[in-house]
């Protein structure tokens, strides 16, 4: 049992805003209470007035003075949020759900699948993964975008091809002059990699289509269905499983999720929707 | 167990008492229902206690149609008469959803410590009525603080938890005559009833065989029911368990729970606009699998009491029970 008001949101200052893409700004907040996630949680975002949504912090875990998160402008909410100035408040709730469970991934290759806004939480993972890479064999990421444009963190994608033991295949589906990288959806990126799959575990979080696709994949590579973390996509609005709109088979993504391995959800109905 | 018994006269002189530092809700004769009012003291004598299910269901007096939850409000300690088992039945589920789990929703608990409730025996039934098709009796053994059964000008009341003890206690009730069984007449009523209910719904298969009616593909079956569904939600907001709901914000990061409904569009559909209950015979086949299948496994109760109102509700004239018979009886 945590908190007495669960739907109560603290006030979160915005600091600084980042433009990633022209659809896609991080945001960074400093809530006023003090508030810590565990990797892959997610937390419910308050717009004043106007709606909230749930959001993965891109931010590292390990960081606990202040939080990022990163928003594609989707619709109602995550416009208003595109409106929003530094020093404006956002109300935050959470954390929610089951994050990654890192210490599966002990001894273990780390492969890391992940496309479009699917970044987000996958850099959180990212930098908590630096942090213990000594009890990690080597962290592979590939990562499709549609275009050049719509490649984000880019210095941060500098900053990990500098790391030990860290790996970055990048491919877009639509290219230009600019980009050296390979060509087409994400899976061709699987085609280029060498990874000991008998030694491995895999994340992915992308797109429904993204997803699908890249766990048919997976599959095929031989990684067994308890070593593939997905996570899952679906409508919210209490994210503490009150309110029944995360509604996925058995499951409430919010409380259950939204971290699955694909062994957990396959036989539940409409998973790539 | 023990069982004190009132005169009905003696006991209008309670409610009188009890008004004077609780509110009272109980069903009311309506022109062609009853529903649930708040009381009066003129009112008293129009409480209904033979009748069936109030329209109202009983988890609205929990989970209000509308409520602010971060604006905190003085909560009123209230009574509620006259509760059917199909809907006391149905706190199981919600207050597993509710209170359970990590997290608890603070409203629906001070909503729930703040009321006492009474049960009923259904003296009456209505042609949907089906509790007993789930395993529950037309009479109240838990779930409420008093179970009142009301019979040849007297009313028996069963204290069935501390807190109803305490209320007897409070108002002297338990001063009257008190034995330690209920009357042979009330038993054979209740007997009586559960016997109609079982004959008027023979063929409404049990909750196991309806779930496993419900979980074939049948896809032309939903179809074709869903032809005449309009989406709008009724069968959902009526329901006993039905627990879904919509945040809606407001200044000051205050936010309003408000009642949703699988059944209405979007209720799942995600920011790129996919929706994996976009078509109205998935949305129509999910309500039913929630009920038999999903909330069964996911929190160890029914979620449906054979209440049978969703029937009487529905403006698509869609009968939850012959779609689950012509689902089991199917492929
Ligand atoms: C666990 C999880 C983590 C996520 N992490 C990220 C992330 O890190 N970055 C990211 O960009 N996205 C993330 N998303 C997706 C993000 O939550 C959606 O993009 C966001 O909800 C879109 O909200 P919107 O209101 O802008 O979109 P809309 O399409 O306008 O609305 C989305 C839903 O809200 C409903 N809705 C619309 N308006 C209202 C209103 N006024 N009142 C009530 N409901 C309304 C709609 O019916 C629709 O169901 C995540 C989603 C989940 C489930
Ligand atoms: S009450 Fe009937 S018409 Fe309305 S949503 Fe439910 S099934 Fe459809
Ligand atoms: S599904 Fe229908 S019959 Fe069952 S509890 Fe709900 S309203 Fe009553
Ligand atoms: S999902 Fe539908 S049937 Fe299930 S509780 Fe919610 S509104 Fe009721
Ligand atoms: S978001 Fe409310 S139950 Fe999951």
């Amino acid at each position: 049992m945590q908190e007495l008001n669960i739907y109560k949101p603290i006030r979160a200052k915005l600091i600084k805003i980042i433009d990633e893409s022209p659809l896609i700004k991080t945001f960074v907040l400093v809530p006023e209470v003090e508030f810590s996630f565990k990797t892959g949680q997610f937390i419910e975002v308050t717009v004043e007035n106007v709606g909230e949504a749930p959001f993965t912090p891109s931010s590292s875990p390990l960081e606990t003075k202040q939080l990022e998160i990163t928003v594609m402008k989707a619709g109602y909410v995550t416009d208003a949020m595109h409106k929003m100035e530094v020093g404006q408040y956002m109300g935050i709730r959470g954390p929610y759900g089951r994050g990654y469970p890192l210490e599966a991934f002990y001894d273990k290759e780390v492969l890391i699948v992940g496309g479009g806004c699917g970044f987000a939480p996958i850099r959180s993972l990212l930098y908590n993964l630096k942090a213990i890479s000594d009890k990690l064999r080597k962290v592979t990421l590939c990562y499709g975008s549609k275009t050049p444009g719509d490649c984000i963190y880019k210095p941060y994608i500098t900053e990990l091809r500098e790391t030990p033991k860290f790996e970055v295949y990048r491919s877009v589906d639509k290219t230009d002059e600019s980009w050296q990288e390979k060509v087409g959806v994400v899976t061709v990126l699987l085609d280029e990699i060498e990874i000991d799959v008998a030694n491995s575990v895999t994340v992915v979080c992308g797109p429904p289509i993204m997803m699908k696709f890249a766990t048919k994949k997976l599959l095929e590579m031989g990684y067994p269905e308890d070593k593939i973390y997905l996570s899952m996509e679906k409508n919210m609005s209490c994210g503490v499983g009150k309110c029944g709109h995360c509604a996925m088979g058995h499951y409430f993504v919010c409380k259950d999720g939204p971290v699955f391995t694909y062994d957990q959800i396959k036989n539940s109905p409409n998973i790539w929707m | 167990m023990k069982v004190y018994r009132v005169t009905e006269k003696k006991w209008t002189e309670y409610v009188a008492e009890i008004l004077k530092e609780f509110k009272v809700f109980a069903p009311v004769k309506k022109e062609n229902s009853t529903d649930f009012e708040e009381i009066t003291v003129e009112k008293i004598g129009s409480i209904y206690y033979e009748g069936t299910t109030p329209s109202t269901p009983l988890k609205a007096f929990f989970f209000p149609v509308k409520e602010n939850v971060v604006a905190t409000e003085q909560k009123q300690a209230r009574v509620i008469l006259g509760v059917s088992n199909c809907d006391l039945a149905a706190l199981d589920l919600l207050d597993n959803i509710y209170l359970g789990g990590d997290f608890m929703d603070h409203c629906y608990k001070e909503n729930r410590d703040h009321t006492i409730i009474f049960g009923k025996d259904c003296d009456d039934l209505k042609e949907t009525c089906h509790c007993t098709s789930y395993g529950l009796t037309p009479y109240c053994e838990k779930n409420c603080d008093i179970s009142m059964s009301v019979s040849d000008g007297y009313c028996y009341l069963s204290p069935l938890s501390e807190k109803g003890e305490t209320f007897l206690g409070q108002f002297k009730i338990n001063d009257n005559e008190v034995f330690d069984c209920l009357p042979e007449k009330v038993i054979q009523k209740r007997t009586a009833m559960a016997a109609n209910l079982q004959s008027q719904n023979i063929n409404i298969p049990d909750e196991k065989a309806s779930r496993k009616g419900i979980e074939k593909e049948n896809k032309e079956l939903w179809k074709r029911h869903a032809s005449t569904c309009v989406s709008c939600g009724a069968c959902s907001m009526i329901c006993p368990t039905c627990h879904c709901f919509l945040l809606i914000d407001l200044k000051d990061f205050e936010k309003v729970k408000n009642w949703d409904a699988c059944q209405f569009a979007g209720f799942s559909r995600v920011a790129a606009g996919e929706d994996p209950l976009m078509k109205l015979y998935d949305r129509l086949k999910f309500r039913y699998l929630c009920k038999f299948v999903y909330k069964p496994d996911m929190f160890n109760a029914l979620a449906c009491t054979g209440c049978g109102r969703c029937i009487d509700a529905c403006i698509g004239k869609i009968n939850k029970n012959e779609v689950i018979v012509e689902a089991c009886g199917q492929g």
